[in-house]
């Protein structure tokens, strides 16, 4: 589920409905206050949705396929060596 | 049926809000122009630009010198990759500063730091062409910069049909407005069409099968461009270069942008550096190698040696701006996710891979000419719907402008017709109320299930290092197949239907990148014909077309404009 939508900050404006190039998100059929995330395995991980919230409410998690690898740099040592 | 919305009208319809697309509706309103783009999301934050990009190639004379010295650093970067006709290449230069100064008067920080700086994609001693800008806020300024200019955008309203009349010349397009509760049909009257989505990202696939939207790409980019301009009769130029390995690096797995922010250099794990041109991390140039070298991480996995992007010995100053980068670069994300997962630049270095599909640093689409104008009239194209030019944000933009300004000419003396009255306005209705009904309760099959089998049979029958004329003829049998299993798809709702049209036009694209290739009896480069296994001298110069004429599908090629 990429998108994560923080219940208690969200101020139900729908504006990442609005803006999500991927169409991840939609509205609840009945009147509820959040949006619902419909597709998430659709999200691009552009960051619009959190960049364009008022509430600060959003944040994305990359899935794990995605996970990035990465390990310890080794100890410094002098490059021109 | 589809309910018909009331037909709009236009001097011009742009297809797609991206970056290129805003910039051409914004020149086009300059120009007095009446404009109306037809957006699949929202322009506020839509296309490969949505949160910003990495960096605007751009010719400033007082920094690059002589024209000719801008093309030779030009050639020097990876912009030299794939079959750029020069003409697209001059016109570009000649307006790309005047396009970064009209990105300042929007409000974009092209300069944040005060003076043009061209960091990344360059090397210690040769003057870089990418210039580095502050992007994130972009798309939402381009979208102001047109609506205070009278454009009309019509979001959530993909574009998907070029309508010509009798004589073959465009004179509207075909939207669905999927605004309501179901996907409407939308007829433009429009003298011209600009086409300004980009290429069909959904054909290649993501490195994680699984998860298909982790892309390096916008994948909301599917191709409509390069189908629809085939179905409206436009010649197509240089399909075979797609599914092959492209020169992009970037975080392995995590395919979300490249790797034209980070500041680093290419290490094996023990820190040693596998590239000529840096040792230690330099905010000014990053690492060069994979630019010019893609094949390097193939090689050294072949020696049992994974490539990492290692930043341990950066200053703070190179590990500051190289945050600063990756935010405005669109990699927020990136960042939150490398600090969630505990990663520290200082401690730790991200291994690197090179990206697969698209077309080998150029695109895959419409032959263009300089002007911007197409084999067909009244049809323009901008940005990676061309098929012979440059890609970046920095050639969106500018071509963008470029093909607007010869739209406005070309409108003069045009009048509007009754687009909604062609024949295909009709078959089109007939087809996506079809479709609208196609039921899930009958086991039909969903989009995701298309995607994914033209995906595997573009990695098998194009894209596995190896082609040949037995290998296209059963790859071109098994996507006519999944083709007809398309109108089979169940769109329960306006969602699913926009994926559906485009599993439709994907499947068009991979069907024509395949013929191309057919035609092109000669090995060269990843194109490789073990049927053909030498270079045939006929092909030098040459880019290869694809186009239908009388109703067939017509391959060849033609000389690359010197």
């Amino acid at each position: 589920m990429p998108p994560i939508i923080n219940k208690d900050k969200c101020i139900g404006c729908m504006n990442c409905v609005t803006i999500c190039p991927m169409d991840v998100y939609g509205k609840q059929e009945k009147d509820a206050k959040t949006p619902v995330i419909h597709y998430p395995d659709e999200c691009w991980h552009c960051n619009a949705c959190v960049v364009e919230c008022p509430a600060k409410a959003l944040s994305i998690r990359v899935p794990l396929p995605a996970m990035m690898v990465f390990v310890d740099a080794p100890k410094k040592k002098d490059a021109q060596q | 049926m589809i309910n018909r919305k009331k037909t709009l009208e236009c001097d011009l319809l742009i297809a797609g809000g991206g970056a290129g697309g805003m910039q051409a509706a914004i020149d086009a309103a300059d120009a007095g122009l009446k404009v109306i783009v037809a957006e699949k999301a929202n322009t506020r934050r839509s296309g490969n630009g949505a949160t910003g990009n990495d960096h605007f190639v751009c010719y400033i004379p007082e920094i690059h010198g002589s024209e000719e010295n801008f093309i030779n650093l030009l050639w020097h970067t990876q912009e030299a990759r794939g079959g750029k006709d020069i003409d697209l290449v001059k016109s570009f230069m000649y307006n790309s500063f005047d396009v970064v100064k009209a990105w300042e008067s929007y409000g974009i920080p092209m300069r944040p730091h005060g003076t043009w700086e061209f960091t990344g994609h360059c090397r210690p001693g040769v003057q870089g062409v990418h210039l580095k800008y502050a992007g994130l806020e972009q798309k939402p300024l381009l979208t102001k910069a047109a609506l205070q200019r009278g454009v009309t955008i019509l979001n959530r309203c993909p574009f998907t049909e070029i309508i010509t009349n009798d004589a073959g010349e465009v004179c509207g397009g075909i939207c669905v407005d999927l605004n309501g509760e179901k996907p409407e049909l939308q007829v433009v009257r429009a003298k011209t069409v600009l086409i300004a989505t980009a290429g069909s990202m959904l054909m290649n696939g993501a490195s994680t099968m699984g998860w298909m939207f982790n892309m390096i790409g916008c994948p909301a980019s599917t191709g409509v461009s390069t189908a629809g301009a085939y179905r409206a009769g436009a010649r197509l130029v240089g399909l075979d270069g797609a599914v092959a390995p492209i020169g992009v690096s970037g975080c392995k797995y995590f395919n979300r942008g490249g790797k034209a922010t980070w500041v680093g250099v290419y290490t094996d794990i023990d820190g040693n550096p596998l590239g000529p041109f840096v040792t230690k991390p330099d905010w000014r140039y990053g690492d060069f190698t994979a630019d010019f070298w893609p094949g390097m991480f193939r090689m050294n996995i072949q020696k049992g040696n994974p490539v990492f992007m290692n930043c341990s010995e950066g200053t703070d100053e190179d590990i500051e701006y190289m945050k600063w980068g990756l935010l405005h670069e669109g990699n927020g994300a990136t960042l939150q996710h490398l600090a969630d997962e505990g990663f520290d630049f200082r401690k730790h270095m991200v291994e690197f891979d090179a990206k697969k599909g698209g077309g080998g640093g150029k695109g895959v689409g419409i032959d263009t000419f300089g002007d911007g104008t197409t084999t067909v009239k009244g049809l323009y194209a901008a940005g990676v719907s061309m098929g012979n030019g440059m890609v970046g944000i920095g050639a969106a933009a500018t071509t963008g402008r470029i093909a607007a300004r010869s739209a406005a000419e070309y409108c003069k003396g045009r009048d509007i017709e009754e687009a909604e009255k062609a024949d295909i306005v009709e078959e089109k209705a007939e087809h996506y109320s079809k479709l609208l009904e196609n039921d899930a309760s009958t086991g039909s099959p969903t989009w995701q299930e298309a995607i994914i089998a033209i995906q595997q049979t573009m990695w098998d029958y194009l894209g596995s290092g190896v082609r040949s004329e037995k290998l296209f003829q059963v790859g071109l049998r098994h996507l006519g197949r999944i083709k007809d299993k398309i109108n089979t798809v169940q769109c329960p709702t306006n969602h699913e239907f926009m994926r559906c049209l485009e599993a439709e036009n994907t499947v068009q694209v991979a069907m024509l990148c395949m013929e191309s290739s057919r035609s092109r009896k000669e090995t060269r480069g990843a194109h490789n014909r073990v049927d053909y296994p030498f270079t045939h001298p006929d092909y030098d110069g040459k880019l290869m077309t694809v186009q239908k004429i009388d109703g067939q599908l017509v391959t060849g090629m033609r000389a690359m404009r010197k």
